[in-house]
């Protein structure tokens, strides 16, 4: 990410898609692997694969927060917080809903709940266009992608918990306990924050994306937490991988904070602006 | 595709009108939005989604509390038990508010949408300070907040309500308990972003000719969302009986 | 947990006391990083050309926020449970992992807002991000460790179908949405134009001119949050323990019953008739603006 020029829609939605349900899908896979190869290497295979469901959903929290950032530039009228909201409450209903109904098709579970989210974000963000009248050009496309990054990112933090997305086993691991609110919450969080964040005339998508990776890096974190209540060492690998993506992230986006800002000074008097 | 079954179905619409309640709430609840948080602007001062969902989740609390511990609780009381937590919360933040517009900021409650308040029959035109649309919480206001509160409330307790009984066969209590809430929170959050991008923001509560004009079409919205939030619900329950 | 009714009581009365401290603390914590409705003035200020030293707070809205903190605070407080920690030092160390994580978020915000100025040529104070993050993050300590203590009265003691994080959320959810709409009131309509005659409403004309020259020397947001915690702060902490206070006292005492629900609802309807007594109050106290008398507002 060198060049001066925005990523466009497309590029960041193939990284969020692909990313997401790379990851999502290693958890289930690469403990497969290690069935097939089995002895040492088959534990560390079981070891690293739910941090594989965590790096997806940052890939998702990126996608999110830029399409966070096409819809709300046009100015909402309730604030940024309110499309992430209903874009983790249709992501919510609509992992619950791809991950339960496949039943013994494990696999096509994360791909029923992508398409669900896609099309219940299509409906809601056709009515808002066309019912209620909002008149944003992008509204469809963003809410639309909005939900299905939704989507991917709880099902991928989720995934880090409980081990794999099989639905018996996040119901056990993830809802019993509670930890899903935090991965509702803090995954919306993660999304919304960089463009609220980030709010100006001079908003740059790179500070933006920067911070997205650094918010997704805090989730994966406090999702390394819990895990370590679930999985044990899988959480602490994810726990210590998350911070130190955050901090990777963290210094990137300092670096054009100090690039971008007027100036940045230790301290000081106001300077004499005033007309 | 299951045989239709008339329960499923009822649980369906009633999925369906709990979010139609929750919607309706928002048009109730009197939000100002950042005007009325600087007096500007009659209404409370923060948004409507998050005042309409939190005191719907307040509402949710203690509705959950009364279905675990009364079993013979049926679906009026639940609702009437999270009509009540809401109506609790509300009343308490805009009561409180009050007491700041009135002896922090030292401005006389006015509505800029009525001439005379409904209720009371106040003259508010007079008493609106210069350069703003109103301020405070008249009481047309504050009673049209604490029925919208009742009316999430008792949204959001149908819908835990309906869940419950649909998941209860299937899983253990406790997690029953934590997928019907986590539905429920989807619900609501999705049903109180829906009338807010339909009211733009802000509105005074009944008397707001607002209300008249965009309350049908959120409603409409609402009800056709909740009704699909239903079907994958009821779908949810037939996936997990397998 | 079967309790009898003065044990009962007694917990209700320490959730009541812990609520009142948790609103309390919330606002200030908005108030000292200038945080939602208000915030929209601060950063208006430098596009009309009123640079300032006030710290930029935006984290998507004080309910979502302060139900991340809350939240965090819950899950940590949960893990910690599960591998026996006494409950006491489980709740400090969640709400301590919580505040760190805010902190963090609050720092990104200013920066990047202010880094989102630069045409209005407002500087990024580093001293200013470094004095006043520690006091975010110690008023969010402070608030999640009252919400979590009360999302686990609630589970482990009172006995509430749902978890400590989904308690924690749902409390930070309501104690943002009410400092919301009662603390901030105190700051946007008063401190942060304090130089304006006192007793009216925010005239339009006068969005962004917020005031920026303190009682000596420039104003930051440690000024503004002194000033709130006299009133502002106090209101915020009343809302909320009533709040929690009331929807659960009818059916402690009445029982799960259709008369526990009527209680509630004349404790509702006294809340309105006092509301009713203050609007009266001040309608007399302070009478009409004269100079409106012969014309009205025009509205929306």
């Amino acid at each position: 990410m060198s060049d001066i020029k925005e990523r466009s829609p497309n590029q960041l939605m193939l990284f969020g898609i692909i990313g997401g349900l790379l990851g999502i899908y290693l958890t289930y896979l690469l403990p497969l692997a290690g069935e097939i190869t089995g002895g040492k290497i088959e534990e560390v295979l079981n070891t690293i694969a739910p941090v594989a469901g965590a790096l997806g959903a940052i890939c998702a929290v990126m996608w999110g927060a830029d399409a966070v950032r096409r819809v709300a530039k046009y100015g909402l009228g309730t604030g940024v917080p309110s499309i992430g909201q209903i874009a983790m409450g249709m992501g919510i209903i609509a992992a619950m809903f791809g991950l339960a109904i496949v039943q013994t098709n494990i696999l096509a579970g994360p791909i029923v709940a992508l398409v669900t989210a896609s099309i219940i974000g299509f409906i809601i963000g056709w009515f808002a266009q066309n019912v209620i009248k909002m008149k944003i050009p992008v509204m469809i496309r963003c809410m639309t992608e909005i939900a299905a990054s939704g989507t991917l990112i709880i099902i991928g933090f989720s995934a880090a918990v409980a081990g794999n997305f099989e639905f018996a086993n996040i119901v056990e691991l993830v809802f019993d306990n509670g930890v899903m609110l935090a991965v509702f919450w803090v995954g919306a969080v993660a999304m919304l924050h960089p463009f609220n964040a980030c709010l100006g005339p001079d908003e740059k998508q790179k500070r933006l994306l920067y911070l997205a990776g650094s918010t997704g890096a805090i989730t994966m974190a406090v999702i390394g937490i819990a895990a370590i209540m679930t999985l044990g060492a899988s959480g602490v690998l994810t726990l210590v991988l998350g911070i130190v993506l955050w901090v990777i992230f963290y210094k990137k986006f300092w670096d054009e904070v100090y690039n971008d800002a007027s100036c940045v000074v230790g301290t000081g008097l106001i300077p004499k602006m005033e007309a | 595709m299951v045989a239709i079954d008339p329960a499923l179905l009822t649980n369906i619409l009633l999925i369906g009108l709990s979010g139609t309640l929750i919607c309706l709430a928002v048009h109730f609840i009197p939000v100002g939005g950042a005007p009325a948080a600087m007096a500007q602007a009659t209404g409370i001062g923060t948004g409507t989604v998050e005042l309409a969902a939190g005191s719907g989740l307040v509402g949710l609390i203690t509705a959950s509390y009364m279905y675990a511990y009364e079993p013979l609780a049926d679906i009026p009381l639940v609702m009437a038990a999270g009509a009540m937590g809401s109506m609790v919360m509300l009343a308490s933040t805009m009561f409180a508010g009050s007491l700041i517009y009135a002896y922090g900021v030292a401005v006389p409650f006015a509505s800029a949408q009525v001439k005379k308040d409904p209720i009371t029959g106040d003259r508010q035109d007079t008493y609106i300070s210069k350069g703003t649309q109103g301020q405070g919480l008249p009481t047309i206001c504050y009673v049209s907040g604490v029925v919208g509160a009742a009316l999430g409330g008792a949204g959001g307790g149908l819908i835990y309500f309906v869940l419950m009984d649909l998941y209860k066969p299937y899983l253990a209590l406790t997690s029953a308990f934590a997928v019907a809430g986590v539905f429920t929170m989807g619900v609501m959050y999705v049903n109180s972003v829906i009338p807010s991008y339909g009211v733009g923001g802000t509105i005074e509560g009944i008397h707001d000719p607002k209300f008249r004009r965009v309350v049908g079409k959120d409603v409409i919205t609402s009800f056709f969302v909740s009704i699909l939030c239903g079907l994958l619900a009821v779908l949810i329950a037939g996936g997990m009986s397998v | 947990m079967v309790l009898d009714l003065t044990m009962s009581m007694a917990i209700l009365a320490l959730m009541g006391a812990l609520a009142t401290i948790a609103g309390c603390l919330e606002d200030l914590e908005s108030d000292v990083g200038s945080q939602s409705n208000p915030n929209s003035q601060v950063q208006l200020a430098p596009q009309m050309g009123f640079l300032h030293r006030i710290y930029n707070k935006a984290i998507s809205g004080e309910p979502i926020s302060n139900g991340m903190s809350a939240v965090i605070g819950g899950t940590v407080t949960t893990v910690l449970l599960s591998q026996k920690f006494y409950p006491l030092t489980a709740i400090v160390i969640g709400a301590f992992i919580a505040a760190i994580i805010l902190g963090i978020f609050a720092t990104t915000s200013f920066a990047g807002r202010v880094a989102s100025q630069t045409r209005f040529k407002q500087p990024l104070y580093m001293d200013i991000m470094r004095y006043t993050t520690p006091s975010i993050i110690a008023h969010n300590f402070i608030m999640n460790f009252c919400l979590v203590a009360i999302a686990y009265i609630q589970f482990e003691i009172l006995g509430y179908p749902f978890t400590i994080p989904f308690l924690a959320l749902i409390w930070g959810i309501s104690v943002g949405a009410i400092g919301s709409s009662v603390g901030d009131v105190h700051y946007g309509g008063e401190r942060e134009f304090q130089n304006r005659e006192f007793g009216c409403g925010l005239n339009t004309a006068l969005s962004g001119r917020i005031v920026r020259k303190a009682e000596s020397g420039l104003r930051n947001s440690i000024d503004n949050v002194w000033f709130c915690a006299k009133y502002g702060g106090p209101a915020t902490g009343i809302a909320l323990g009533l709040t929690v206070f009331f929807s659960s006292w009818p059916t402690t005492i009445f029982g799960y019953t259709w008369k526990a629900i009527g209680v509630g609802v004349l404790i509702v309807a006294v809340l309105t008739i006092m509301n009713r007594l203050v609007e009266l109050n001040v309608r007399h106290a302070y009478g009409p603006y004269k100079e409106e008398k012969n014309e009205t507002e025009a509205k929306a």
